[in-house]
């Protein structure tokens, strides 16, 4: 039932968050000719247009936002609505809790990062364009873990700052300080750019000339990358114990 | 399952930076009945009840409820499986329904009793499919209460629990507590509403600056607690009241109040053996004894 508590408690932002991203995605196959025309490439295909447009910029951003987002919540929160008590009274451990919201995160953030996958190459034949399933599902499959490091920032956020707004805006800011930090000159040939990581950009297993990805994921990457987020939200369930509420 | 105590803490302190919330408080509630925890606003109340749920963790000290470590994580989480907590605001999950937070919360516990489940629901007339952000503090304290005696725990705490309601509510609220403690409840509740306290509690733990002041039962206030007014031809004197059952003792210009918890009686003959021209005994209420208790402890700071 913790889950299902981290369920209804983060229902809204997901349902809003997914019915964007769908949108979006929606938009951007049915006025592709539109956003083409626009793109100052005059040789763009569908297949780099919905790349550049999807998994390289806008949809991304917008949807390490949303999973940034997703994360923010838990017991602070609780305490500001006056909710914590009650839940702290019920016979269950303070790292229980926070498994289940994190459990809950997660699979919201793989849902949300499947939906480009679902939407785009489902809407193609419709605009007589076609978006390989492959690609997108691939596509997916990083989006899933990338998503996955943004959302345990907001996580590991909303368990240090209480106030409604400071969390999101230290988790902005958190994802802010990584991103700069990973555009270094010196990190540039290390794989610790999760944007780099999710759109391929500069990537041996992504091809720019076609924007298909060719080679095979960067599992090993992919495996350190969740080791790092099962680290982060064991180091947030540590701070949770220590706290008073 | 008997318990040697109840409620049992030993130098319990916690401090907030300099400011000490709770000092070194010895607790003991023995049950079963109803204690009244009682103390004015900041005297520590909350943060005892808070230490004793694990939800904040002591600085110093120790203790244990139903038996079982508080400081011990699991050994408090086992605890809570048997204690029932009520908390101030009664604040509960706004987007859940009224059935949806019974059903969550019954998820949660083996001993949930569906028939007490069902008298209250009807008792207390609560709308199932209405979400509890659309709830009055009342219904919230129903619903709250409810979802604590459903499973008959074995100690039920509560947090200023007729705080914010209106005097309709507060009647329904102690009757519900009263009701639990006559089916074994032992009810242990915050409060600095004296009137509350006095009418329902067996007993009352007086905290005061985060220590315990006082725990008396309100049996022995009725029967033994004695204001004794002495009034002397010429100027009162000043050390021969030491005696057992004395409590407090107030000198102004010729006049002496004593405050005797017992042995009246002796205190009245040694008064009148030491020349008082008047004496006059008479009961004290529980708001009387908290007063003086209190005002006592700020003399003392």
């Amino acid at each position: 039932m913790l889950w299902y508590k981290a369920w209804r408690e983060s229902q809204a932002r997901f349902l809003l968050s997914a019915l964007a991203i769908a949108g979006l995605c929606a938009a951007f196959v049915v006025f592709h000719r539109e956003g083409m025309l626009s793109v100052e490439d005059g040789h763009l295909t569908y297949i780099g247009y919905i790349w550049r447009i999807t998994y390289k910029t806008y949809l991304r951003e917008l949807f390490a936002i949303l999973v940034l987002l997703l994360g923010v919540g838990g017991l602070l929160r609780e305490r500001a609505y006056g909710t914590a008590g009650f839940t702290l009274a019920l016979p269950v451990s303070r790292l229980g809790l926070i498994w289940a919201r994190a459990g809950v995160g997660f699979l919201e953030v793989a849902a949300l990062s499947f939906l480009p996958a679902l939407v785009i190459p489902a809407l193609s034949p419709f605009v007589h364009q076609s978006y390989p399933w492959t690609q997108a599902l691939q596509f997916g499959a990083l989006w899933t873990v990338g998503g996955a490091l943004i959302f345990t920032m907001g996580f590991l956020a909303s368990v240090i700052f209480a106030s409604e707004y400071s969390a999101p805006v230290a988790a902005l800011l958190i994802l802010l300080l990584y991103s700069v930090i990973a555009d270094l000159p010196f990190l540039e040939r290390y794989p610790v750019d999760i944007h780099d990581i999710m759109s391929g950009v500069g990537m041996r297993y992504f091809q720019p000339n076609t924007s298909l990805l060719t080679g095979p994921l960067p599992w090993t990457a992919l495996a350190v990358i969740l080791l790092i987020v099962c680290g982060l939200i064991a180091l947030a369930g540590r701070i949770t114990q220590q706290q008073d509420f | 399952m008997s318990y040697k105590s109840i409620i049992e803490t030993h130098d319990l302190t916690k401090r907030y930076g300099n400011f000490e919330a709770v000092h070194a408080l010895n607790l003991k509630i023995a049950g079963p009945g109803i204690t009244g925890f009682l103390g004015r606003n900041g005297a520590g109340k909350s943060t005892t009840i808070k230490m004793l749920l694990d939800m904040t963790h002591p600085t110093a000290g120790t203790g244990t409820v139903l038996g079982r470590s508080i400081g011990d994580p699991a050994s408090n989480r086992e605890m809570r499986r048997q204690v029932a907590y009520v908390a101030e605001d009664k604040q509960l999950y706004a987007y859940m329904t009224v059935e949806q937070l019974i059903r969550f919360t019954k998820s949660f516990y083996t001993d949930w009793r569906a028939d007490v489940e069902r008298h209250l629901l009807k008792r207390y007339q609560l709308p199932m499919r209405r979400k509890v952000k659309a709830l009055s503090k009342g219904m919230r304290t129903k619903l709250a209460l409810l979802l604590a005696l459903s499973r008959r725990p074995a100690l039920l705490i509560l947090d200023e629990p007729s705080e914010g309601l209106d005097p309709v509510s507060i009647e329904e609220l102690l009757q519900s507590l009263v009701a639990a403690a006559a089916e074994g409840t032992t009810v242990f509740f915050s409060s600095h509403q004296i009137a509350e306290v006095e009418r329902i509690a067996d007993r009352v733990c007086i905290v005061d600056h985060g220590k315990l002041a006082m725990d008396l039962s309100l049996d022995d206030i009725r029967q033994d607690y004695r204001r004794i007014t002495l009034g002397f031809a010429a100027q009162p004197p000043s050390d021969d009241f030491h005696m057992q059952g004395i409590e407090q003792i107030r000198t102004s210009g010729r006049q002496v109040v004593v405050l005797a918890s017992h042995n009246a009686d002796a205190i009245v003959e040694r008064a009148r053996s030491l020349e008082a021209v008047s004496v006059d005994v008479a009961p004290i209420s529980l708001r009387e004894v908290f007063l003086d208790t209190v005002k006592e402890n700020d003399a003392l700071v």
